[in-house]
């Protein structure tokens, strides 16, 4: 009996606390609304879309997995971009909804359900148009892989296609739709030898139209100058010449290594999403990595597009006579542009076995549609010429100094970030008594262990 | 891991207008936040720039404009549906739900409003186009997207 009543009261006085805790939660005069599980995305669409486009899911030509595309059966097909702010700077989304706009009316009724929302993730999908061309690439990876150019055979866009229609999911569900087939077989024969078999069209892959596919597209891109961003980091700062002002006998050998068409490929997020929309994704550097001061061959590793030949150039100069600016002809400005423009779409759109590919295409082919041999004269004096600095400047103890670059300078700050941690963490575990003891100095003092000897 | 088709609304579909803020901070909530005025009223002026007061700290905007052609959707996922004859297959088992993988599924991208311009918002300064990666996302990859990936139209392409 007195138990009953007993719990009876625990229960009550546990109902009291409980009503009593729920004001003081909303003290702060907002409650705050539970999270939705899905928020809200933000698009940047075309217009010319139609309302037919669907978001479908098709093999990405450089990641090789499926990616989301926007497919419009009038209008063709859009690739989604992802606009986000890095890591490190916050943002958020403050979307209001409602109280602007053409339909003032509505706002009453659906401000309710939409009214200011808050999402934590900044992500901005952009669709911009994307040429099928690329699409339908990892259908001739097999071929070009393993095949010499004999063995390649005419066949149908649809055997073509079937060797990516697994690993693309919604392909052949695209295929259905309006004119999707025609513009894909379209710019399939822009980048193959077609030929007419009865009342069908067949196809055999071609690289070399492949090459100047996309040579021509890189040409466009260079005609005027790249976004503000891209031309300043690739073309202005790679041409700049560094100054020079001391007098210095040296005996140096170069090594240029250029790693261009570097991706920094932050992986595709399972949604919509391809490449970083920034455009440093090309990262094109031409560093100088050893410096001896012994002559010695250095071979040199270039994925460039180009033949920069191999070649170790071991000088003997007197920096004396170089002018500080050694300023970049247009020509040269335009073939740095047309190269970085080449380089990135190989890195957004192509994968890499068929880019190494068309590099060596590139090199190789006779004529060469390109001449890049100014270029490459002028990187390179460029890069001698910032060679001799550095080792103007690196003399003496700094000879053998290794010169960091940017990721093993993150790499450094990142251990000493840790340790700097681990040591915190280390303190705030230690007592007060134990810490101040490590203060007293002991120089001279018996050991403890001294008084705990047997005498 | 399936992937569902998604339909979008088209433009014309959307009711309503929404004012896009990025704020230079995260929020770590994702939903509503009404009533959103008590913190929350940015005064603009006419030219490209406003300023707010969140939380104390004085945010200075940039209205970016999306470029011409296209249009800011905020969508809202709904879960994908399987189309209707799949419904036999899901009386069945296990077996056959990998199967239904490579069903069709259409899901919807539920357009809750349209935008055609987005303010960034910053500490103190105006956000700059060579920096900010969304306004470089609107002033550069736009249209140079548009030259990497022009193609000539279908007909004429066919020689």
């Amino acid at each position: 009996m007195a138990r009953t009543t007993r719990s009876k009261a625990s229960a009550s006085t546990a109902a009291t606390s409980e009503t009593k805790s729920t004001p003081s939660n909303t003290k702060s005069r907002y409650t705050l609304p539970t999270e939705s599980t899905n928020p809200p995305k933000l698009f940047i669409l075309p217009t010319s879309a139609t309302k037919d486009a669907k978001i479908v899911s098709l093999l990405n030509p450089r990641y090789t997995k499926p990616t989301r595309y926007l497919v419009c059966p009038e209008t063709g097909i859009y690739e989604f971009t992802r606009i986000a702010a890095p890591k490190a700077t916050p943002r958020s989304w403050l979307i209001e909804c409602g109280n602007t706009g053409k339909v003032e009316e509505k706002t009453s009724e659906d401000g309710a359900e939409l009214g200011a929302y808050i999402t934590k993730g900044a992500d901005l999908y952009v669709a911009t148009l994307i040429d099928p061309l690329f699409l339908i690439l990892p259908a001739f990876a097999a071929q070009s892989a393993n095949t010499k150019d004999e063995k390649r055979m005419f066949i149908s866009s649809d055997d073509h296609l079937d060797s990516i229609r697994e690993k693309s999911p919604h392909l052949s569900e695209i295929l259905r739709w309006g004119n999707i087939r025609t513009l894909l077989e379209s710019r399939m024969a822009a980048i193959c030898d077609t030929a007419e078999a009865g009342d069908e069209t067949m196809f055999r892959f071609n690289e070399d139209k492949l090459l100047t596919e996309v040579l021509s597209k890189a040409q466009k891109m260079s005609e005027q100058s790249l976004p503000k961003s891209m031309e300043e980091k690739f073309v202005t700062k790679a041409l700049e010449a560094p100054v020079v002002g001391m007098k210095r006998e040296n005996t140096t050998t170069l090594s240029i290594s250029q790693t261009e068409a570097q991706v920094q490929s932050e992986t595709p997020a399972s949604t919509s999403t391809v490449s970083t929309p920034k455009p440093e994704s090309v990262e094109s550097q031409s560093s100088a990595l050893s410096t001896g001061t012994a002559p010695s061959l250095v071979s040199e590793v270039s994925t460039a597009a180009t033949s920069v030949v191999e070649e170790s150039i071991t000088t003997t100069t007197t920096a004396a006579e170089l002018t500080p600016s050694l300023g970049a002809s247009p020509e040269i400005t335009t073939l740095q542009r047309l190269r970085t423009a080449f380089n990135f779409i190989c890195s957004c759109y192509i994968a890499p076995s068929q880019v190494t590919r068309l590099q060596t295409k590139l090199k190789e082919q006779k004529p060469p549609p390109i001449d890049f041999t100014p270029l490459d004269n002028y990187l390179e004096e460029i890069s001698k010429l910032r060679q001799e600095l550095a080792a103007a400047r690196s003399v003496g103890d700094y000879s053998r100094k290794r010169v960091l670059d940017e990721e093993e300078l993150a790499d450094r700050a990142e251990k000493k970030r840790r340790k700097e941690e681990e040591e915190k963490r280390k303190k705030a575990g230690e007592s007060k008594g134990v810490r101040d003891l490590k203060k007293v100095n002991t120089v001279g003092m018996k050991k403890m262990s001294d008084f705990f000897k047997k005498k | 891991m399936s992937h569902p088709i998604f339909s979008v609304d088209s433009q014309e579909n959307i009711q309503q207008k929404a004012r896009i803020n990025l704020l230079p901070c995260r929020i770590h909530h994702d939903g509503n936040v009404n009533p959103v005025e008590t913190y929350w009223s940015p005064n603009g002026s006419e030219d490209q720039t406003k300023t707010a007061y969140l939380r104390g700290r004085k945010l200075q905007g940039k209205v970016v404009k999306l470029p011409e052609g296209y249009y800011g959707s905020v969508v809202e996922k709904s879960a994908p549906k399987k189309p209707e004859p799949s419904q036999e297959e899901m009386v069945e088992d296990l077996e056959i739900i990998e199967d239904a993988e490579d069903q069709l599924q259409v899901g919807e991208m539920q357009g809750k409003a349209t935008f055609d311009e987005f303010i960034v918002w910053n500490h103190e300064t105006l956000a700059n186009s060579s920096e900010d990666p969304y306004l470089r996302g609107m002033e550069e990859w736009i249209s140079f997207a548009g030259q990497i990936h022009s193609y000539p139209p279908v007909k004429a392409s066919n020689k």
